[in-house]
């Protein structure tokens, strides 16, 4: 990381403050006083909610009374949770398929808004706009979209040929359908892709072409490689994000239960907030959500570890 | 005698090539390329639809009136009933079947499946059918293409709790005055932050700055019960927006980032000149890097409205009156609380919109150049 | 230097002004009471019958309805819950009283002043836990079936004569049904779970209910709730799952406007409350529908369990936590008093949950109301009964019954294993 470039030593620990140097000790006080503003919110609203909702996830919340300390008592009901297992089950599914599902994509739409076409940057206003739609306006939308009957999704469908499915009581569809939604929205990361395939050096391209290659084989061997950095950096916001999916699943179901169809939307983040605020189960919320957190740790880890060997970067 | 000259370097051997054969290959050449445009222009636009089709699509809904909305197959263009005048009031016109054959007749009223109908020539005369008998209409309400504006205000009045001092108009308010809090504070807060860890050389400001990026890593939910229960229990701010607003003041890591990868294309030479001169960190920081930087800043201030005018979960969790929440929050109490009307709806979702769209459309430069600038492959 | 020490204390200013502003805003003296109402058939009329409160008293109330389901629990255990919660049912209220989340009742209605014998027993009864009582009874809700009348007529059914008996409705059910040239549903005769379930009720016609009646026992397994399942499921297996849901989507989104199923012939017969022949439904969103009233079916082999209807409805309760008890205890008293139960439910076409305004004309002078009426006096008008495990059982049983419903799946199985799990969680919650 550019972090590191600066100073010499690779970590400077303000060890040994006695041994500083004025100067230093004199940009130490700037730096702090700079920083204040960011140390105060991450005491307050960072390190503090970690602590208390650690202490929480080993205790059972009781609105008026104090709270219960029961030790492991709420992580052993979680592994034996249905639910539990559902909600992660569902989201393993929206990560594993609508993430690599969006990258592909996304980066096809790139690689078209970088052709030689008229109009190039009305596509690219296009292409972008639905991004900006904010989230609860763009779903109920897809909800009017995707509704069986009236829906224009299955009418199309339906010009083809196709017998459109259910896409919002059918609990095969209800996700699937979610991610034609995420799909919609994903403007932003085709953005990502189209300035980081604005920036493969042409030369190389050229040369490729020069040695008899086809587009399909300049795209293979010269552009997915010189992007890899930023595939990388959508795969990991992309799968940190996506185990964190919430808005879209609460609004999707409308009036009926958190869920619907057959806890089929039942993602970790929804059955976190059902157990917490519908059923005031605070403390096995709380575990939930550290369960969350280290599994998404383990996830960037391990991303981090296997895309060493795939991913390249330039000078 | 004449002697043959021989240049030095040896000549390249092309295959001659007739005249015909350039032409032949050049025109190859062309038509290949023809159908390669061809290609990508369909490509790029069948795509495009994807895209643009469910833009028009919410457009459409939100003009259409609400017979309209649930037409089997669904219609592209909005259909409407065709009023007419009577006694100074409009009335939806009828294609009714009377024993003289089918005659248009205004509906003055309409109770348990028995109507009132007028003549529009002849306004005194009130004859009265039924509406259905059997598996026959007898009255079947007439339609034509007609962009229904009415339902823009109609869906603005409403809200989703009419009565209770809330309605869209209210939400649109809240949402901007949030919104405009936020971008205060975001500003103020992270513009500091951030120029910390970019210039101003300072033991552990690098773990510093590698705990500012592991915060990013932090799902929301392992925070959010504390938080909640701080909020709400603890401080009292519950239904307030103090919880939206608050926050905003105290940075954050993904503003800081984008700051800090900005401030440090500020050249070194220029802080390092000014220092030597004497000014202070404060003095460079106001004075030198902050109006070098507008158009990150322009690009964090889109971004922060971007953020806070989508924000659903904040908004969720701490507003509970309806006369406080946001125009996401109204949106989705409107289609949670069974009175679906789709087309009030879309035009509501279509007014939630468009301040988003304007906003970009004025950013888009700088936007995109923000972009740019940070370095994302760092 | 001089900048950086207006910059903090700019900055301390704004953080301490606004910290300020939102401390001092809590008076000590009631001039704001509010009240929150979960359901929101028309919130400005409820806020205008406050408004009679605050001319009687001098305090505002403030009237927040509809309310999200997950809003209730954070209400009642907030910092600042409302001076009285209205909930659309009162199954839920003794988990909420097991938690110590609802205030118990006996010296709010001390020092309101209110006569408990003005209550009718049936609903009150969904308020008492032994001696204590938690919730008070305002409006009871009863559910019958209503039926298009034209659409009779086109089908070649008497439009006057409802079906009488649970074979019946499945007769009239399979003629009002319609299936186009296209192998697509256009019309559905009956569908057991619009626009909610209705478990309870035909539960109760088959003759049991998922507690035993005294409340200590489960029995989720037992013949009648197997039964009322698997008659349910017919509706949607008769044609196709997934036909009838993909038909019947949306429909529950369009409850509060002209789109409902019902409105726009494409429903034929449903089970629904007394509130729909009131101002606020039928006759706000489709004046011109032709529809009747009746009570639902009984089993034609038990022709003595006609007019057989569950007695629920709205309760309101004082969340434990509120400031000013005596003031909450007050407003109560004056929403229970005869007069002002007698104006609410004349308005809204609730039953009334007062003797006293039970009396009022309004009752009796609409036809299809007094239908409602009539079956709340049946002997055969039953209670729900309710324990502390309500909140999750009923989840759960609303799982099962998707199942059985939109699955087809069987429901004895299902129900096998949900006495299996609740079961032991009742015995202990009840300890």
């Amino acid at each position: 990381m550019g972090v590191l470039q600066k100073s010499g030593r690779i970590i400077s620990w303000p060890w040994k403050y006695w041994k500083w140097s004025h100067h230093e000790r004199v940009n130490f006080k700037q730096g702090m006083l700079f920083l204040l503003p960011w140390t105060i919110g991450f005491l307050a609203f960072t390190l503090y909610p970690m602590v208390a909702s650690l202490v929480y996830s080993f205790s059972i919340y009781h609105s008026k009374q104090p709270l219960e300390w029961v030790g492991i008592q709420n992580y052993a009901q979680l592994l034996k949770d249905d639910l539990f297992w559902k909600s992660l089950s569902n989201t393993i599914f929206l990560v594993g398929i609508g993430v690599p599902m969006t990258l592909l994509a996304s980066f096809f739409c790139a690689v078209l808004l970088n052709l030689k076409v008229r109009g190039l940057s009305i596509y690219r206003v296009i292409y972008f706009l639905p991004s900006i739609v904010p989230t609860v306006a763009s779903t109920i939308l897809w909800k009017w979209i995707l509704n069986p009957q009236t829906g224009i999704l299955n009418t199309l469908l339906g010009y083809i040929g196709v017998q459109g499915p259910n896409w919002m009581s059918n609990p095969v569809w209800s996700k699937p359908g979610l991610i034609l939604l995420g799909l919609w929205g994903m403007g932003n990361t085709i953005v990502i892709y189209l300035s980081g395939l604005q920036d493969v050096p042409i030369h190389l391209l050229e040369a490729a072409e020069l040695d008899g290659a086809n587009w399909w084989q300049r795209l293979w061997h010269v552009t997915i490689p010189l992007v890899s950095p930023i595939t990388l950096f959508n795969l990991i916001t992309g799968v940190i994000f996506m185990f964190q999916y919430f808005t879209q699943a609460y609004v999707f179901r409308g009036f009926q239960g958190l869920g619907y169809p057959l806890n089929s939307t039942l993602f970790y983040s929804v059955y976190l907030y059902q157990s917490g605020f519908l059923w005031l189960k605070m403390g096995y919320a709380s575990a939930m959500a550290w369960i969350l957190f280290i599994v998404i740790l383990i996830c960037t880890l391990l991303l981090l570890k296997v895309s060493e060997r795939f991913t390249y970067y330039a000078g | 005698m004449t002697t043959k000259h021989t240049s030095r370097y040896p000549e390249p051997s092309l295959p001659v090539e007739t005249e015909e054969e350039r032409r032949g290959r050049f025109r190859m050449r062309k038509i290949r390329n023809f159908f390669q445009s061809l290609f990508s222009h369909t490509l790029i636009n069948f795509v495009g639809l994807f895209f643009l089709v469910p833009f028009l699509w919410m457009l459409v809904t939100a003009f259409k009136s609400n017979e309209d909305v649930f037409h089997t197959p669904p219609r592209w263009l909005p259909y409407d009933n065709v009023f007419v005048e009577v006694h100074g009031e409009q009335y939806p016109l009828y294609n009714v079947q009377t024993n003289d054959g089918v005659k248009q007749l205004a509906a003055i009223k309409i109770i348990e499946g028995v109507g009132s109908f007028v003549d529009p020539a002849n306004p005194n005369q009130i004859m009265q059918f039924e509406m259905q008998q059997g598996a026959v209409r007898i009255a079947e309400p007439i339609m034509h293409i007609s962009f229904r504006w009415k339902n823009f205000p109609d869906a603005m009045e409403r809200g989703s709790r009419p009565g209770v001092g809330a309605s869209f108009w209210v939400y649109f308010k809240n949402s901007l005055v949030i919104a405009f809090f936020v971008i205060i504070g975001t500003l103020f807060s992270n513009t500091p932050v951030a120029y910390a860890f970019a210039r101003i050389k300072f033991r552990g400001s690098n773990i510093l700055f590698i705990l500012v990026l592991a915060t990013m890593m932090l799902p929301f939910q392992v925070t959010m019960i504390p938080i909640y229960l701080l909020f709400n229990d603890f401080l009292g701010w519950g239904n307030t927006f103090l919880p939206l607003i608050i926050p905003a003041f105290f940075a954050n890591a993904y503003d800081v980032f984008l700051l800090r990868q900005f401030f440090r294309t500020i050249p070194e030479e220029m802080c390092d000149a000014a220092r030597v001169d004497g000014a202070s960190e404060w003095q460079i920081f106001t004075r030198l890097v902050i109006p070098l930087s507008i158009p990150v800043l322009a690009t964090v201030t889109v971004f922060t409205f971007l953020w806070s005018w989508n924000d659903f979960t904040g908004p969720l969790l701490f507003l509970t009156s309806p006369s406080k929440y946001t125009m996401a929050l109204g949106l989705q109490d409107f289609q949670s609380q069974r009175t679906m009307i789709w087309n009030q709806l879309m035009a509501a979702a279509t007014v939630f919109t468009v301040p988003i769209v304007i906003a970009f459309f004025f950013a888009q430069k700088t936007f995109i150049q923000g972009i740019k600038l940070t370095g994302l492959k760092e | 230097m001089k900048h950086k020490q207006i910059w903090l204390i700019i900055s301390i200013l704004l953080i301490g002004s606004m910290i300020l502003t939102a401390c001092g805003g809590k008076p000590a003296e009631p001039t704001l009471l509010r009240v929150w109402i979960q359901w929101g058939d028309n919130p400005a009329q409820i806020q205008e019958l406050f408004d009679k409160y605050t001319k009687e008293s001098g305090i505002k109330v403030e009237v927040t309805a509809p309310l999200e389901e997950d809003k209730i629990l954070p209400a009642l255990t907030g910092s600042d819950p409302p001076d009285v919660l209205v909930l659309s049912g009162g199954d839920l209220v003794k988990s909420y009283a097991k938690e110590g989340m609802v205030a118990e009742l006996s010296d709010a209605i001390k020092t309101g002043g209110m006569d408990l014998n003005d209550f009718f027993p049936a609903p009150l009864n969904q308020c008492k836990a032994g001696d204590k009582i938690y919730c008070l009874p305002w409006g009871t809700d009863m559910y019958a079936l209503f039926w298009n009348k034209d659409l009779f007529e086109a089908a070649g059914l008497d439009p006057e004569t409802p079906p009488q008996t649970l074979e019946e409705l499945v007769e009239f059910s399979d003629q009002l049904t319609k299936v186009g040239a296209d192998g697509k549903l256009e019309q559905i005769g009956f569908l057991p779970d619009q626009a909610w379930g209705h478990s309870d009720l035909y539960i109760r016609m088959f003759g049991g209910f998922w507690y035993s009646e005294d409340g200590a026992h489960v029995t989720a397994n037992s013949q009648p709730v197997i039964d009322a399942l698997t008659w349910q499921q017919q509706f949607y297996t008769k044609y196709g799952v997934d036909e009838v849901l993909a038909f019947s989507s949306g429909w529950g989104d369009a409850y509060m406007s002209p789109d409902y199923p019902f409105y726009t012939g494409k429903l034929a017969m449903y089970v629904d409350g007394e509130w729909m022949t009131g101002p606020n439904f039928i006759s706000k969103f489709k004046p011109e529908q032709s529809y009747g009233v009746a009570p639902f079916p009984y089993p034609a082999d038990h022709p003595e369990r006609a007019s057989t209807a569950v007695v629920q409805g709205t309760v309101a309760v004082i969340p434990s936590g509120v400031k000013n008890k005596d003031a909450a205890a007050k407003l109560l008293a004056w929403m229970m008093s005869p007069a002002v139960v007698a104006e609410e439910m004349c308005v809204n076409a609730n039953l009334p949950t007062s003797k006293k305004a039970a009396e009022d004309k309004c009752f009796t002078a609409n036809p299809k109301f007094k239908v409602f009426v009539d079956l709340m006096a049946s002997p055969n008008a039953k209670i729900i009964i309710t324990t502390p495990i309500s909140l999750e059982f009923n989840d759960a049983l609303g799982l099962v019954e998707e199942q059985v419903l939109h699955t087809g799946a069987d429901a004895k199985p299902l129900l096998e294993q949900l006495q299996s799990d609740f079961e032991p969680k009742l015995q202990e919650a009840l300890k």
